[in-house]
């Protein structure tokens, strides 16, 4: 990370020819992302208890679906529009952010007690729900949330239609997609953006359950998945498959020959961890949040990675698809092919190398 | 000191840098990796990722083998990787970050060894002294890394052990009942670490400046100092207000430090998160819940002194950039 100042900045940017005029004023304040978490979780708590006032204040739409649907709708409707009417003060943004929660919160509510057991019909509505407060809602942080909790959605509905081994390669082929062009989206970046750090969540927490969500634990329901154990190797196919893509996809962009030295190395760690992934389907989606976050100069999505690759490799211990030898077994060659890999850096990618070197 | 990727963003957002030009732009403020970085970055994934899955995987492996291997088997089967470990610190020294990280593996796989130690002789050890050993037995090591991740994992394994010496019960279910002293002696080495950690970095060591293993430092003496004051509040426990006290101690030290002196943002936004929950459980406990009034009224504070306190924290972490 450098340090020049915005002046600096600005000056070698004229330079470049990229830039004309004046140095603009400095924007609306920007906060750093573990202040944008606090809010985050502050709203949730502030939601909670405005939930529980809904409940008791409205008792009738606790029993009611469709009383319960409606006020719901009817508050996520009043936060977008607090969120659209441009007012910028922290309260108003707190509040409105509050305000929405406590309305999805009451959305699914009702919407469970109508849809019942039929889980997948609930997961699909709100997503769709998702999807439109995302669109409506001009606000950074509302958009993670929609984002994320969109996405969870949408993988609750393929485990519930028991095609939860698909949910992570097809979470984190989106979150990859969204970072890898975030560069070419002019004006709409800052939405881009806010679904690729929800779609980061999302990739996260579906790798680390496996794809299950707990629907089984929660619902009783004990099947594989749709297929038998075609259907654990197609999703565990898809998510090497998808590692793959992301690192030919960044070598693209950066303009990096595949045969090079390092496009080599690149392409056979991903292959590695593919490997890996086939077996331990965390890996690759850690992996990829970590290089992907590196690649795009963003050190809160490379932070994520690591912190999914340690909580990965804990939740491993406990899961149930093999036997600790096993597991311990890939591991261990996975670990040490990639330390091979790395001497293999040394040989084919020497120090001080022109860029675009082959 | 702006953060460069930020300030292109903002101005592609305002009109100021048409976005086909975004990616020059980028470039020529070396927000992007170069191909150097790149290479270095791949060099330490490989051997992180290399490292702690290998550590891994042999840690599994001990798990699963537990009754089939003889004893001179598991022995010579743990040992051997320090032993060779060990050889690997020696020829590539410890200056470089290969030669860490791999004492960083050994000191991983001396757990291990010393769970083996336990289980083989039945020495009727509790959990917690296998903890207090093992973070014992690589302070040495700690001490010649000079690795912040390293201490990290020290401190780790201290917590545990302490953690575990006073807990019956399941380890996080177990917290919420934790005895007073517990919750004592886990704020003190937090802090204490913390302190010691940052009158190390500002006098002038260079390799402790590195900002994430202090904020995990800060993170988990914060937490304490919450579980403190949370529990006065809720008086589970006769501790006589001493918790609220350190807490409130803690806040205003953590402001004077992190604010005046050293400005790292993240604890006081750690700070501020602190104190809504506790009002929070303080409201939570001395209104009567059963009014629908009540909810909302919990609700509007929560809400307003988050954004307060948000609004305040950006304040702080712009006023930085203009300085």
């Amino acid at each position: 990370m450098n340090s020049m100042t915005r002046e600096a900045l600005w000056e070698r940017l004229r330079d470049g020819a990229l830039v004309e005029g004046a140095l603009p004023e400095r924007g609306e304040a920007r906060s750093p992302w573990f202040v944008r978490a606090m809010l985050g979780f502050s709203g949730w708590i502030g939601a909670l208890f405005l939930f529980m006032f809904v409940g008791a204040f409205f008792t009738f739409a606790m029993e009611n679906a469709f009383a319960a649907i409606g006020i719901g709708a009817g508050a996520c409707a009043a936060a977008a529009l607090l969120f659209r009417s441009g007012r910028k003060g922290d309260f108003s943004a707190q509040f409105a952010f509050a305000v929405s929660l406590a309305g999805q919160g009451l959305m699914l509510y009702g919407l469970g007690k109508w849809f019942g057991k039929e889980i997948w019909l609930t997961a699909l509505a709100m997503a769709a729900v998702q999807a439109a407060l995302f669109a409506l809602v001009p606000n950074f942080l509302h958009r993670v949330w929609a984002a994320w909790t969109g996405a969870a959605a949408l993988a609750f509905v393929l485990s519930d239609l028991r095609l939860y081994t698909l949910a992570p390669p097809l979470v984190t082929a989106a979150f990859v997609w969204a970072w890898i062009r975030e560069f070419d989206f002019g004006a709409r970046a800052a939405q881009l953006r806010a679904a690729g750090y929800g779609l980061a969540l999302a990739s996260m927490q579906v790798t680390l359950m496996h794809g299950d969500l707990w629907v089984r634990w929660f619902v009783g329901r004990d099947s594989g998945p749709l297929g038998g154990w075609i259907g654990y190797w197609l999703g565990a196919a898809l998510s090497a498959a998808v590692l793959v893509w992301a690192v030919l996809a960044l070598l693209r962009r950066e303009g990096v020959a595949l045969g090079s030295g390092p496009g080599r190395i690149a392409l056979a760690g991903a292959a590695l961890l593919g490997l890996a992934s086939l077996k331990a389907s965390g890996v690759g989606p850690a992996a990829a949040l970590l290089v992907v976050g590196y690649a795009n100069g963003n050190r809160v999505l490379a932070g994520l990675g690591i912190v999914a690759l340690l909580g990965y490799l804990s939740h491993y211990y406990y899961s149930l698809q093999a036997t600790l030898l096993e597991k311990s077994a890939i591991l261990a060659a996975t670990g040490v092919a990639l330390l091979v890999a790395r001497a293999a850096l040394h040989l084919w990618w020497p120090k001080q190398t022109e860029a675009g070197d082959a | 000191m702006a953060n460069p990727r930020d300030e292109i963003l903002d101005w592609v957002e305002q009109g100021r840098l048409a976005p086909q030009n975004l990616r020059r732009a980028l470039d020529a403020a070396a927000v992007l990796p170069s191909t150097d970085q790149w290479r270095r970055f791949l060099d330490r994934l490989l051997a992180f990722m290399g490292v702690v899955l290998l550590a891994a995987g042999v840690i599994f492996f001990f798990a699963y083998n537990w009754n089939e291997l003889g004893r001179f088997a598991k022995f010579g089967l743990v040992e051997a990787p320090i032993l060779v470990t060990l050889v690997f610190v020696w020829r590539l020294g410890l200056g470089g970050i290969a030669g860490k990280a791999a004492l960083l593996l050994a000191a991983l796989l001396t757990g291990a060894l010393l769970a083996l130690v336990g289980q083989t002789y039945q020495t009727g050890a509790d959990t917690f002294e296998l903890f207090a050993l093992w973070a014992a037995a690589i302070l040495p090591w700690a001490l010649l890394a000079r690795f912040p991740a390293f201490w990290v994992l020290w401190l780790a394994l201290a917590n545990l052990a302490l953690a575990l010496y006073f807990l019956t019960f399941g380890l996080l279910f177990g917290m919420l009942f934790a005895p007073a002293k517990l919750l004592w002696l886990l704020f003190a080495l937090d802090t204490a670490a913390l302190v010691l950690w940052e009158a190390l970095a500002a006098s002038g060591i260079e390799w402790l400046r590195e900002r994430w293993s202090l904020r995990i430092l800060a993170t988990a003496s914060g937490a304490m100092a919450t579980a403190l004051a949370m529990s006065d509040v809720l008086g589970w426990r006769d501790s006589g207000g001493w918790g609220a006290l350190a807490w409130l101690a803690w806040l205003a030290a953590a402001y004077a430090v992190y604010r005046r002196r050293i400005k790292d943002v993240y604890v006081l936004a750690g700070g501020v998160l602190s104190i809504v929950v506790v009002i929070t459980t303080l409201l939570a406990r001395h209104i009567r819940l059963h009014d629908a009034g009540s909810f909302l009224f919990i609700g509007l504070v929560v809400i307003g002194l988050s954004a307060a306190g948000g609004w305040w924290l950006t304040n702080v972490a712009n006023e930085e950039e203009r300085s």
